[in-house]
């Protein structure tokens, strides 16, 4: 806490952002976000979108396994879901992305209540395989329910349109997604502060326990689910609009294990941990891309430092667990608190 | 402060220092007026490298051999690739960068799945033509992707062809196809049911395989009652193929196997074990030591004496292709935009290769449907060819 912050009312205590330090920062961050798009190339554009629909998907998985306690390997399938409800709405109804986005959304939370049954029996591993499942069976619905689907060639997705305007660049994308993934963070923040999010965290932290001290395993962890398939739903929805491609190949078991490498490396049960994990897990490939494109290296370099690149990038990720296994938001906050003491040291 | 926790923070502050100039640097590097960019999105890493890097090789060798002659019009042409570890988002990111920075008129890509997502944009942007490693039927359509071409035939074209050829060799031939349940696979099989009842050919199994299976000892026995005399792979580079060929002799079938692109470079078919002797397959392309007249191909052998791969070629002869729409575009006075540079490659007829296709090549739609059957030889370690050019123009 910082130093000075003494709180007056329970209304003070209970806020998000409870310092005017916080809240200026909040409003920093707002700032650079609408500016960003002003400056930026269509190259920093388009990966910011990127990294907003990671962050909607790597947040949702956090929800449910950070919070929660329940592995799951199954995010991609729900994405999955979520793109394919949106390309099947749109294709054939012309449904807007605005309405089909939560669509996307709902479709997507049903098949993660179905899924999300078994772990009322088994949790940790054995829960991580039964969601792999999920997976087979989405790969198998989408490739083979040709006449919804398209089958193996998949769906073409005509760009978003909000109130008239096609949102066909990363700039024009920015805005829908931005805004989205910025109520997926403060809805998120705010679950984990309510009885919702703290029947979470008492499950996650002994099951039996929270069942003793009256919360109903059934409805939180399916609860969990659902919301974490919501968020992978609208993530996948936004993943479709923004490739407008969606084929069985799109969303293989290895992107749900990018999403649980996100969150490991961001920071399991904690929002910020999704968002830093999320950055990092698709930021940190591109920048390293760029440090070898500055490189002054001959014709050749690309070749021969690709695979380099790819090393880097898995050393960091093992050097982050090795080093700091509650993961980047644990640097984050750490680096705070070295800012707030200052210049006593922590 | 802890040792460790020194050591992450001097490693983000660097990170964070190094990113920085680098991405300021990397945006604001221009690029030289007079030069014609050619961009790629290719895959050094990641599951499909082993063609990347010969496709890599091939387009920088012609683009040598082009710039040491003038370059097109005393304009040089410049490569700028970018890994992608064969994933479409690192691929768009790829395009997107190189795109950013350059003014780029040609262009390859990748994957089926980034040729589908870059297609709007390529549209939209409409200053590039792009061709790449997807053979995908979809792209043949002209009239849904106008600014892109296949540098040979497409999947079912690929087919097609092999069906011509049994067709020939054994009319009335039994079939069977035995392709991945990927989109890859799954590509021809429309096409081939009409080829097969077209030319008379008798199709007597289908078996699909999961993508990545290992274990093929039911669709072997299914394989074994039905007999065939051909048995065509698509969707593989090469397991399950090695496998399935085992079990097959071994339970004594005698079926000709058969296979596409992907399966077919030299190093791929080799591996597969002495069964595999005889196998065979379409190819769009001379192989690296093909000794029938090509100048080309003599020249790639002078540039690297080691052998080269099929993807090489593909990489070769898709720089060739592009650069000679450029070529022909700047030749009518035209500016190098997407849709002049289409037009331009629509009037490529009768074109020398300079023997990488053994016949002059004439393009008509997105894809150049020209293939010829070659056959292992295990004692020469060579595929060698056994049918003349066949093409479906």
């Amino acid at each position: 806490m910082r130093i000075g912050a003494a709180k007056q009312t329970y209304a003070a205590d209970a806020a998000l952002f409870d310092t005017p330090t916080q809240r200026a920062w909040v409003a920093v961050t707002a700032v650079a976000l609408v500016l960003f798009p002003f400056v930026a190339s269509e190259y920093w554009l388009y990966l910011a979108c990127l990294v907003a629909i990671h962050v909607i998907s790597a947040s949702g998985l956090n929800i449910l396994t950070g919070y929660t306690g329940l592995v799951s390997l199954g995010q991609a399938a729900f994405m999955g879901v979520g793109a394919y409800t949106v390309a099947v709405l749109q294709t054939r109804w012309g449904v807007p992305a605005l309405v089909s986005l939560p669509i996307a959304g709902v479709v997507a939370l049903l098949c993660g209540v179905v899924v999300g049954l078994p772990s009322l029996r088994v949790k940790g591993l054995y829960l991580a395989i039964a969601t792999i499942a999920a997976g087979v069976m989405a790969h198998f619905v989408f490739s083979h329910f040709t006449s919804l689907t398209g089958g193996s060639a998949g769906l073409s997705v005509k760009p978003a349109n909000v109130f008239g305007l096609a949102l066909d660049n990363s700039f024009r994308f920015y805005w829908l997604v931005i805004p989205l993934t910025a109520a997926a963070l403060l809805g998120a923040a705010n679950l984990l502060r309510t009885r919702i999010g703290r029947a979470f965290i008492a499950i996650r932290d002994r099951d039996i326990s929270a069942e003793v001290l009256g919360i109903p395993l059934l409805r939180y962890k399916l609860l969990a689910f659902a919301i974490s398939s919501f968020y992978a739903g609208v993530a996948g929805g936004l993943y479709a609009l923004f490739f407008r491609a969606v084929t069985p190949e799109t969303f293989p078991l290895v992107m749900s294990i990018f999403f649980l490498a996100a969150i490991i490396v961001g920071g399991l049960g904690s929002v910020l941990g999704s968002v830093l994990g999320a950055v990092f897990m698709t930021l940190v490939p591109e920048v390293l891309r760029l440090v070898m494109g500055w490189l002054p290296l001959s014709g050749n370099a690309v070749l021969y430092l690709s695979p380099v690149r790819t090393v880097v990038f898995g050393a960091l990720i093992v050097l982050f667990l090795v080093f700091e296994p509650l993961g980047l938001a644990e640097v984050w906050r750490r680096v705070r608190r070295t800012f707030h003491l200052w210049p006593f040291r922590t | 402060m802890t040792t460790k926790r020194k050591f992450l923070t001097t490693a983000a502050a660097a990170a964070a220092a190094s990113a920085l100039p680098v991405a300021v640097r990397a945006q604001a590097r221009p690029a030289a007026q007079e030069d014609i960019v050619l961009g790629a999105s290719v895959p050094m890493t990641g599951v499909f490298a082993f063609a990347g890097i010969g496709i890599d090789a091939g387009i920088k060798d012609y683009l040598q051999i082009l710039n040491e002659g003038g370059g097109i019009k005393g304009r040089k042409v410049r490569y700028v690739p970018e890994d992608t570890a064969y994933k479409v988002d690192q691929s768009m990111a790829a395009f997107k960068k190189i795109t950013g920075q350059n003014k780029v008129n040609l262009y390859y890509a990748d994957s089926t799945g980034f040729v589908k997502a870059v297609n709007p944009e390529l549209d939209r942007m409409g200053s590039m033509i792009m061709t790449g490693a997807s053979f995908a039927r979809e792209i043949s359509n002209a009239q849904r992707y106008p600014l892109q071409f296949m540098v040979g035939p497409d999947y079912s074209e690929m087919v097609g062809i092999l069906l011509q050829y049994i067709a020939k060799a054994k009319p009335g031939a039994k079939v069977a196809l035995v392709y991945s349940d990927t989109e890859f696979g799954k590509d021809p099989v429309e096409a081939a049911r009409t080829d097969t009842r077209k030319l008379g050919l008798n199709l007597v199994q289908e078996i699909v395989t999961p993508p990545g299976s290992v274990d093929v000892s039911t669709e072997v026995i299914k394989l074994r009652r039905a007999d065939p005399d051909y048995t065509i792979f698509h969707g593989y580079v090469s397991a399950p193929i090695p496998e399935f060929i085992n079990q097959a002799r071994a339970q004594g079938l005698k079926s000709q196997f058969m296979g596409t692109f992907w399966t077919m470079d030299n190093s791929t078919v080799m591996r597969m074990g002495a069964n595999a002797d005889g196998f065979m397959g379409v190819m769009p392309y001379r192989y690296y030591y093909d000794t029938e007249k090509a100048p080309m191909l003599e020249r790639i052998r002078k540039m690297r004496p080691e052998y080269q791969s099929t993807a090489y070629m593909q990489g070769f002869l898709a720089a060739m292709l592009l650069t000679e729409a450029a070529r022909r575009c700047l030749d009518a006075g035209n500016e190098l935009n997407g849709k002049n540079l289409k037009t331009a490659l629509s009037s490529i007829r009768n074109f020398d290769t300079g023997g990488i296709i053994g016949v002059p090549l004439s393009i008509k739609g997105n894809s150049i449907p020209i293939g010829r059957i070659y056959k292992a030889d295990f004692k020469q370690q060579k595929m060698l060819p056994v049918s003349d050019w066949i093409s479906l123009q």
